[in-house]
């Protein structure tokens, strides 16, 4: 351990555990010890000013979620969930779940926008949410108007780490937590997939559940085995259902297409059967029509790849 | 560990992977699907057509191309790269013609662009090339060949293969169906090509384009109308098989 005041000197200097890789980068490997030294130093040279906080202030703002009514454009005064009960809420993270829901459910109802979420990060830039295209990120909450206590979540957005907790306080905030059955759909990228199995082996996409303990169901498929975990916005939800002891399942499809593709979309089908979706869906061939022109009109011409 | 080994193509990590190659074989998940049938007589490749944007020329955007009279390829993966690849490849063969009178062998001209895809990942400060390639054609003693090749520079002689997104499914597909009677002839296996991209396209046979090469002729893109005639061709013998199926139920 060196004494503050000692000089430091070369990458290897005390216990700071800075390591220079092969190409000269300095990386900063995880040190357990904690350093005293280190807290000094800190303390010497990083004592918050003014402006400093002002500008933690205005950043914390920037990022705050907002949820209100687009048609008022007035924010919601108690949490999503408290002015909304409901029995059945269904949310799709990403553009394929998101697609998925699009097609086979709200097209079999009238569903009622009920509120939108408004949030800023590095990878979600909007600002305005009058007016968005269906190709922009964004998290819109309906519920069926003939059954007011189904609620829907379609969000394409990201939700970064410093967000989720505030997301889940706007939506589930104080609200009933009895007689309510959560069920979330994702994607994720095949090659996050740790298996013990030969990945040619693999035909993706492919689903997986995870559930909490409340859930009773079967679930629609095989659940995620260990060590694979969820991550993002998916697991915050899912951690929360967990903690208050609201029954809720994850159904996460791993796919090699992460832009919005018609053969990821229908590896969520099997989720038609289970008990959450089924009084929602009608009309599965017409279903299918939609999706297929949803493809379509949301195909980004990119022409990186052929 | 992938992170700290995954940023130079020059640098293998700790268990022998080269992840730059690996994460090229990723790109070419992302171009569409291509399939190439070696028939007794002839050669086909099918390609998934990338729906073309509104004011996009068709015919600047095309996924099968000659490299000489007699040998042609399809990709999957990064255009721009792949256009280089070409490019290469159509100059080695004419360079090969002029220098030893004869033309390129299917497998001189695959070993070529298999050599050059390997240069790239042997080399700082470049990147793999992000593209496969089904090469086909005649030789000159009358024999068909399908070669293919991939990112890192490898090159196998294959009857039937598909490269590209959902690639795995129309292997497996080609695997059950290639059949020494699905290349009895010509049309077979034009039919069996088709069928393999019927699995995985999106919109049926609008999306599909075809070229072939028979013995001792140039290579022949196929005109939609005639694709559409094969695509109703083969739903009427899917009828009819079904038809039989519960006929024998029944």
């Amino acid at each position: 351990m060196r004494r503050s005041g000692a000089p430091r000197t070369g990458p290897d200097a005390g216990a700071a555990a800075m390591a220079a890789t092969f190409f000269g980068e300095v990386v900063r490997a995880p040190c357990r010890a904690g350093t005293e030294d280190e807290e000094e130093e800190e303390e010497e040279g990083k004592r918050e000013t003014a402006e400093d906080r002002e500008v933690r202030r205005q950043l914390a703002r920037k990022r705050e979620v907002r949820l209100f009514r687009r048609q008022t454009k007035t924010s919601l005064e108690v949490s999503l969930l408290e002015k909304y009960p409901c029995s059945k809420f269904i949310i799709a993270i990403g553009n394929n779940a998101v697609a998925f829901l699009s097609s086979f459910v709200m097209n079999s109802g009238v569903w009622e926008e009920v509120g939108c979420a408004n949030l800023w990060n590095e990878w979600c830039r909007t600002t305005d949410t009058t007016h968005l295209s269906p190709a922009e990120a964004f998290c819109v909450f309906y519920h069926l108007k003939s059954s007011p206590s189904v609620v829907l979540c379609q969000c394409s957005c990201y939700v970064a780490e410093d967000q989720q907790y505030q997301w889940l306080e706007k939506v589930f905030g104080s609200c009933a937590r009895k007689n309510m059955q959560v069920t979330i759909l994702t994607c994720r990228h095949v090659t996050d997939y740790k298996t013990s199995e030969s990945t040619s082996s693999l035909h993706s996409p492919f689903l997986k559940a995870l559930k909490t303990q409340n859930f009773k169901e079967p679930p629609c498929c095989s659940l995620l085995e260990q060590p694979n975990i969820v991550h993002d916005l998916p697991a915050a939800v899912l951690s929360y259902c967990q903690v208050w002891r609201i029954p809720a399942v994850l159904y996460l499809c791993y796919t090699d297409v992460m832009k919005l593709d018609l053969i990821t979309v229908e590896a969520f089908k099997p989720i038609l059967s289970s008990r959450s979706l089924k009084g929602l869906v009608k009309n599965i061939p017409q279903s299918t029509e939609i999706l297929k022109k949803l493809m379509t009109t949301n195909e980004i011409q990119s022409n990186i790849y052929t | 560990m992938a992170s700290r080994y995954d940023r130079a193509i020059t640098v293998f990590s700790p268990d022998g992977h080269l992840f730059q190659v690996e994460y090229a074989q990723e790109a070419v998940k992302k171009g569409s699907t291509a399939v190439g049938i070696r028939g007794t007589d002839i050669v086909v490749l099918g390609v998934e057509k990338k729906s073309v944007a509104k004011l996009q020329d068709e015919r600047t955007v095309r996924k099968i191309c000659a490299l000489d009279d007699h040998v042609c390829m399809a990709f999957a993966g990064l255009t721009a790269d792949a256009r280089v690849v070409i490019n290469r490849a159509r100059v080695e063969c004419q360079s090969h013609k002029l220098t030893v009178e004869d033309p390129v062998t299917v497998e001189y001209i695959t070993r070529f662009i298999a050599t050059l895809k390997q240069k790239y990942t042997q080399s700082n400060g470049r990147r793999p090339f992000g593209i496969s390639a089904l090469i086909v054609g005649f030789d000159d003693d009358g024999i068909p060949r399908l070669y293919q090749t991939d990112p890192s520079g490898t090159y196998h002689a294959w009857k039937a293969n598909a490269i590209g997104r959902s690639a795995k499914t129309v292997r497996e597909f080609l695997e059950k169906n290639y059949t020494e009677d699905a290349i009895a002839n010509d049309n077979e296996a034009i039919k069996l090509a088709i069928r393999a991209l019927l699995e995985v396209v999106q919109s049926g046979g609008k999306n599909i384009e075809l070229a072939v090469i028979r013995r001792n002729q140039p290579l022949k893109m196929f005109s939609a109308k005639e694709i559409e005639l094969q695509v109703t061709e083969i739903e009427k013998e899917k009828e009819e098989a079904e038809k039989k199926k519960s006929k024998k139920a029944t």
